[in-house]
């Protein structure tokens, strides 16, 4: 009897209950919406931060590491967490005479670590093709698509230009990578007698630059050239002097992660690139409580607009309290079916605008952050409850006041 | 008589009238913060983002090429330096009001006691600067490198007396000589021998560890560079690039006139480099892509995040002030028929209903302006620690906005009204 009194009074009053149920529907879109966008904008602009390059640094605790010991610390890193890493090992070579510094990395892993590099051509893909830095490019007169034969003379001939490397090197990435160079020059491969053997140590071989990088840093004076590549020319195998790796997380996760791989690789030792970190929990942080912050205040305001229309929808039903009251229902009856009545749209309203807020905030995802957004199961319920418990108080405070009227004054007209 | 009716109904259903005011309060409260906020939050955002460090370096023409490959470092003779007099030229380009920092470095190498090489580094700490518009600006390292930890005393501060004689030592420096705050370091140069006192120790976690830094004068004085600068780091808030901006970043010469205009006028990291490279003689200035391509990722999306989000408040607003207004006078039906029955013409009806809903429109819109406002500034606060600006636009957007959204929800109700039958309404249905 009371349900189907609820309902018949909701199907007979169809238009005015449609106003109220769309101002709660969206209401509830507008909370699970912006909860949702709340709790993924971290990572989501975690990853936009990622843009600034790698915020980890393995450096080797001696001499180098081997990439055993990268995968070893990459390993121990959280699933998801890793967007990408790079080994780089440098040496110097000789290209038409001049010295300059060869960078051998993973070209795939460099591209994810470094997305702000500025590259003219190709990524080279195939053996045999670099990428050289603007500088480089400037200096030798060398573009995309022109052949040079690289030079390699065996390490200790070639203190000078490495040097005067880490003097300029402004950047703390590239810097780092300066200091493991240094020691890095000990070992000597000692070994001489290879096919283009002239003297000692003394190998070449023919390269193609497929593009040119330009990054504003100091990474435009270095020749960068795949491991393999550069493996093969030094015939030294198996050393990385640095690896960049890019992980998205917090400043506390990062913390504990290069804590636990120096610790449980003892030839690595991870390191924060400061600059990056500390930088990134500021900003990311700001940029959180912003949006914390307006979607409390959108929230507030628009659940004082759906109690304020539940309000003026129940008011305008005086009368129909009165007659009611006139022909003997008590006040508790009343409250209880006006309430049943107001909740069942809650919940109908909070059903729709769960899902239609997840629509909404997945619209946003795809548009602002091109990836989709993770669908938090709990949300649905909460959605449903809290517009349940909204439109139940917005309904309370007016039900009681029109209880309180006399009936005879109320269907006299006043 | 229509004055005296708008009267009373905003008298006697005074109630009802000021539920509609309330609800176009907050709808018009809402418009007015977010559209604040959203207006602002490209400025704020760009300046947390300056912890990154400087965006543009500027180096001497002939050493971009040369100074990282060969070592001409220490041969000032070679003509590679920038002049310090040309400093303050760079507050005088035409988005001198974008730049927010700016700080000239020079490298000698020097040697210490323990016959140890170094690096030493001098630039402008927290350089005060009189400009000639009258404008006052702080600049230099302690807000460009504000990721530095200082892990033993302080940063040099140039106001103080004496700070031409200070040093900060990188903590490698230091735990290599067992420095702490308050020693005394004796620094030999080429020309010059000093004894600084060490008044702050850093940690940067990059190579500026190895490396000590003094003011601009010290430092010369050490290898005999008066007026010479090695490079310049600026920090700009600069517009993300687009494909413009690209284009001319290659060669501005490529552009057509009106294009040039755009470009030279608009904030983009290279036309500030452009613009620098004219008032700085013989220099080179590059964005620093980590810094200047991030920034415009990152700018982007949170404006458009921003967007996204006002757009879903403000039609959650509009709805609701539609439903309320639409609720309100459907429910005055019963008054409608009366005066119809007794000749009220459609037109007059329409006209006095219209009035009553948009004056307590615009009283509820006014209140709601002030306090969305106040909304925005309690964000700007709490969030970046600095007032929201006014946009004068946002008046008119939620103006229209207002009064579009009381219209629109007044329409179906005004139908509905018009076509009451009043014997109908009387009986009572």
């Amino acid at each position: 009897m009371f349900f189907r009194m609820i309902t018949a009074s909701l199907m007979r009053r169809r238009s005015r209950m449609l106003v109220a149920l769309l101002a709660i529907a969206i209401g509830a879109t507008i909370l699970s919406g912006l909860v949702t966008i709340y709790y993924d904008v971290p990572r989501q602009m975690g990853a936009q931060f990622r843009n600034y390059g790698a915020n980890i640094l393995f450096t080797p605790s001696e001499n180098s590491f081997s990439a055993e010991d990268l995968e070893a610390g990459l390993a121990l890193a959280d699933e998801g967490a890793l967007v990408g890493s790079a080994p780089y090992r440098y040496e110097s070579v000789r290209i038409h005479e001049q010295p300059v510094m060869a960078a051998g990395t993973n070209m795939e892993g460099a591209q994810k670590t470094s997305p702000y590099w500025l590259v003219e051509g190709e990524w080279p893909s195939a053996s045999g093709e670099v990428m050289i830095g603007k500088n480089v490019a400037d200096n030798l007169q060398l573009k995309n698509g022109s052949t040079f034969s690289m030079v390699y003379t065996g390490e200790d001939s070639e203190e000078t230009p490495a040097e005067s490397g880490a003097e300029s090197a402004a950047d703390g990435v590239e810097s780092a990578a300066e200091e493991a160079e240094s020691p890095a020059a000990g070992p000597s491969d000692g070994s001489g007698g290879e096919e283009d053997a002239e003297e000692d140590g003394y190998r070449e071989a023919e390269f193609t630059v497929t593009a040119v990088l330009s990054t504003g840093g100091p990474e435009e004076n270095y020749v960068y050239i795949s491991m393999e590549d550069l493996e093969a020319l030094t015939e030294i195998s198996g050393k990385i002097d640095l690896a960049e790796v890019s992980m998205s997380a917090g400043a506390e996760e990062l913390n504990a992660y290069t804590q636990k791989v120096s610790g449980e690789v003892p030839a690595v030792r991870a390191q924060l690139v400061k600059r990056v970190t500390a930088s990134e929990t500021t900003v990311l942080s700001k940029l959180q409580a912003l949006v914390l912050l307006v979607t409390i205040v959108v929230l507030a305001l628009t659940m004082i607009c759906v109690a304020t229309t539940m309000t003026a929808v129940v008011a305008e039903r005086r009368r129909e309290i009165g007659l009611r009251k006139a022909i003997g229902a008590s006040d508790g009856s009343i409250i209880r079916e006006f309430m049943g009545e107001g909740m069942l749209l809650g919940f109908l309203g909070g059903i729709i605008g769960a899902f239609l807020g997840f629509a909404f905030a997945q619209t946003v995802s795809m548009k602002v952050f091109s990836s989709s957004i993770t669908f938090q199961p709990l949300l649905v319920p909460v959605t449903i409850i809290v517009s349940i418990a909204i439109t139940g108080l917005a309904c309370l405070l007016p039900i009681r006041s029109a209880t309180k009227v006399d009936p005879a004054l109320v269907l006299k007209g006043e | 008589m229509f004055f005296r009716l708008i009267r009373g109904a905003m008298f006697r259903q005074r109630r009802k009238m000021l539920m509609i005011a309330f609800t176009i309060a907050l709808g018009s409260s809402l418009a007015t913060a977010m559209l604040s906020v959203v207006f602002d939050v490209g400025d704020k955002v760009n300046q947390e983002l300056k912890t990154y460090g400087a965006n543009i370096t500027v180096v001497p023409k002939q050493a971009s090429v040369l100074n990282d490959l060969y070592d001409v470092e220490g041969s000032p003779d070679s003509g590679a330096y920038l002049r310090e007099d040309e400093l303050g030229k760079i507050k005088t380009i035409f988005w001198a009001f974008n730049i927010v920092d700016y700080a000239p470095f020079v490298n000698v190498s020097a040697s210490l006691d323990d016959g140890s090489s170094v690096t030493a580094v001098g630039s402008w700490f927290n350089h005060h600067m009189e400009l000639p518009t009258g404008e006052q600006l702080d600049a230099g390292m302690n807000s460009l490198r504000s990721w530095w930890e200082i892990t033993d005393g302080k940063w040099i501060d140039e106001s103080r007396e004496g700070s031409e004689n200070e040093v900060m030592a990188g903590i490698h420096v230091a735990e290599r000589l067992g420095l702490a705050a308050g020693d005394t370091l004796h620094v030999t140069g080429t020309s010059a021998e000093k004894d600084l006192t060490v008044v702050g120790v850093y940690d940067s976690g990059g190579s500026e560890d190895d490396q000590i830094y003094m003011s601009l004068d010290t430092a010369q004085a050490l290898d005999d560079m008066d007026g010479c600068v090695s490079s310049i780091e600026v920090s700009a808030l600069t517009t993300p690039d687009n494909e413009l901006a690209a284009k001319a970043a290659k060669n501005p010469q490529s552009l057509t006139i009106a294009q040039y205009e755009t470009w030279y006028c608009t904030a983009y990291v290279s036309s500030i480099c452009y613009q620098i490279q004219e008032v700085i003689t013989d220099s080179v200035a590059s964005a620093v892509r980590q810094v200047a391509d991030s920034e415009g990722a990152i700018l982007n999306k949170t404006q458009l995040l921003m967007i996204l989000i006002t757009a879903l408040s403000l039609v959650g607003a509009a709805l609701g002030i539609c439903n309320l207004v639409t609720a309100s006078v459907i429910e005055r039906s019963g008054e409608i028929g009366l005066m119809k029955a007794i000749g009220a013409y459609n037109g007059s009806i329409t006209g006095l209903v219209l009035t009553e809903i948009s004056l307590t429109a615009i009283l509820g819109g006014i209140a709601g302006f002030a306090a969305g406002f106040g909304f925005a500034q309690i964000i700007g606060n709490t969030v970046f620690g600095s007032a929201i600006t006014m946009r004068p636009v946002v008046i008119p957007i939620v103006a229209v906005l207002v009064i579009l959204v009381t219209l629109a929800g007044s329409i179906p109700a005004i139908r509905m009204l018009l076509g009451l039958e009043p014997a109908e309404v009387l009986h009572g249905r």
